[in-house]
């Protein structure tokens, strides 16, 4: 008994083992259905709390500020877009510290895949059940809520800059898994990375809103390509303001996937040397 | 019969950061760290024909994992060369990866939350098995290891056993010429401690398959592995077939005596009586200083013997007897 001979060490091959993980990733979330119920019920709570503050605040329009510009309850749908993103990306750091950590990563080196693709498309796939149940959620949510529906055209904005975000988040929590190779755990830099995911990706507030010299820093930080962006579509939909965005988001997926690139290999050949 | 593996004086030397003790002398470890080093695998060679089982034993921290890593390509030696099915492993691990089978008696390869059939279809894809091919090694793997029932619930549903069942069918499926196995039957019960080794000398002598194994379970060098090497503080110490290795260590045999009556009265020298139940006399005869024949003919001329059986002594006295030798 032979194996066939190797051909995958190509890109197809890759490719298609890849495309088989994320395959997978979306098949283990939906058979698991009652998380991700309860994660769409975890969605609605902690909207109706967002949206019962950020209405009031909204309804302030204080003078003097850029919230003027907000429509009627903008800042309710806006939190609910970034919600959504949040609350679908998967924790990809934990399991990467976990493989790394623990030395589970061994039976992964010995496949003819890179690991780290494989685990990439897993999350994606997962991610992908996520962001279709929650956004079932927010439809309902809005239509419950008897709030007014965004356009069309801002709900497809929003859409492709919300899953494209959502894959640049899987990206930042790589490259925040992958310091497990240097640090004992991953939670320092993770609470580095949410709070400027707060501040810079616009979680809670459009980065619209803020003074112009952060408005600027936030905007080219990957953190607005995987929140913002998407946000601001809802509240005030623009072709041109969308097809900057996904210039923006295309340029972080590569510099990004430079960045986990330069990292993986890095840390791999510590692992190899039997450092870590 | 041509090489599987060949290596030539392997060496690994893990190199640590040494702690400091006090706040100051900490930060200054951070500019200029001081290391510890611990040679883990001192130069080892050997060789592995082709179709050969072969046991890596040793004490815990020997260097037997160590030595198995790097000849599965995951641990780069800090000297030494190996070559496993033509490849140098640390250099073409991911070639090498669609020739061997790995299974990690404590580490799953398999997707936990999906059903068994669909975790064998996402190892097609990573292997760039052909469907036609895969779907014949499948069936007739599902077939040999008994697992088709099994093939529609999810892996954390199985149990321990099934698991291992499933995981070496999933270390075949792309078949591999060679096959490392650690400790495969880790908190196995013995019903599948004894099915997984069957399983897996079936595979290799109907398939032709080289099989390395690690184990602290004696049962699976005596039952699977022809050949046993032992490794101690990362120096091979002994390299020689089974059979021989407990000729050598041990010159002792067991005679148990099923006997009409409670005990039997016999004092001969180099027996020493063993503690049995009444009605049964077991004696450890040291070949050395007295032959079996004797002692048995000794034995049936006291009469109402009912039955007699002669053994090795098992596996784990070898080992422990090879272990105190070494230490000795």
């Amino acid at each position: 008994m032979r194996s066939s001979p190797p051909s995958g060490a190509n890109l197809l091959g890759t490719t298609r083992a890849a495309l088989a993980a994320y395959r997978v990733g979306l098949a283990s979330s939906l058979a698991a259905w009652p998380v991700l119920l309860g994660r769409a019920i975890f969605y609605g709570v902690c909207l109706t709390v967002l949206t019962a503050f950020w209405d009031k605040v909204g309804a302030a329009r204080l003078a003097g500020t850029l919230a003027t510009r907000l429509p009627p309850g903008g800042l309710g749908v806006y939190i609910g877009v970034t919600e959504w993103i949040t609350l679908s990306v998967t924790p990809i750091q934990l399991r990467l510290e976990d493989d790394i950590r623990s030395g589970a990563l061994e039976p992964h080196l010995l496949r003819p895949k890179p690991y780290l693709a494989q685990t990439i498309a897993t999350e994606a796939g997962n991610m992908t059940a996520r962001l279709g149940m929650i956004a079932l959620g927010a439809l309902l949510i809005l239509t419950v809520s008897g709030r007014v529906w965004p356009s069309p055209l801002a709900l497809a904005f929003v859409g492709v800059l919300g899953v494209i975000g959502g894959f640049i988040g899987i990206l930042l929590y790589c490259l925040v898994g992958l310091s497990a190779f240097w640090l004992r755990k991953v939670l320092p830099p993770l609470l580095i990375m949410q709070k400027l995911m707060f501040l810079l990706g616009g979680l809670f507030a459009p980065i619209s809103l803020y003074p112009p010299a952060l408005r600027a820093l936030a905007e080219a930080s990957p953190f607005a390509a995987h929140l913002g962006f998407a946000g601001l579509q809802i509240i005030a939909p623009s072709a041109s303001a969308f097809c900057f965005a996904l210039a923006l988001q295309a340029f972080w997926i590569l510099a990004l996937s430079g960045l986990i690139a330069l990292a993986w290999r890095a840390g791999l050949k510590r692992t190899l040397q039997g450092v870590v | 019969m041509n090489p599987a593996i060949t290596v030539q004086e392997l060496r690994k030397t893990y190199r640590f950061p040494k702690g400091r003790r006090g706040f100051l002398a900490s930060l200054a470890g951070l500019v200029s760290p001081d290391y510890v080093e611990l040679e883990a695998v001192g130069g080892v060679s050997f060789e592995i024909a082709a179709g050969e089982r072969v046991a890596i034993i040793g004490p815990n921290g020997a260097g037997k994992s160590t030595t198995l890593k790097m000849l599965c390509g995951v641990l780069e030696p800090t000297a030494g060369a190996a070559s496993v099915l033509g490849f140098t492993p640390w250099r073409q691990r991911q070639a090498l990866a669609y020739e061997i089978g790995v299974v990690f008696g404590q580490r799953s390869q398999l997707w936990t939350e999906l059903p068994v059939r669909d975790s064998f279809a996402l190892l097609r894809q990573v292997y760039d098995q052909p469907q036609a091919a895969f779907a014949e090694r499948l069936s007739s793997l599902v077939d040999r290891f008994g697992v088709g029932e099994l093939m529609d619930q999810p892996v954390n549903r199985l149990s321990l056993g099934q698991r291992m069942r499933c995981e070496i069918v999933a270390s075949l499926l792309h078949g591999p010429s060679l096959l490392f196995l650690d400790e495969p039957t880790i908190g196995l019960d013995v019903t599948a401690k004894a099915a997984i080794r069957d399983f897996i000398r079936e595979q290799s002598l109907n398939e032709g398959q080289t099989v390395v194994l690690t184990s602290h379970d004696t049962r699976d060098i005596e039952l699977v592995c022809e050949r046993v090497i032992v490794i101690d503080a990362g120096r091979i110490v002994i390299d020689e077939p089974t059979g021989e290795l407990r000729r050598r260590f041990i010159a002792r045999k067991l005679v148990t005596l099923r006997s009409q009556a409670p005990t039997l009265d016999l004092d001969l020298p180099g027996v020493t009586r063993r503690p049995a139940e009444p009605h049964t006399t077991v004696l450890e005869i040291d070949t050395k200083a007295t032959r079996v024949d004797g002692v048995i003919a000794a034995a049936l001329a006291l009469g109402g013997i009912e039955d007699v059986t002669i053994e090795d002594p098992p596996m784990e006295e070898v080992i422990h007897e090879i272990f105190a030798a070494i230490r000795r």
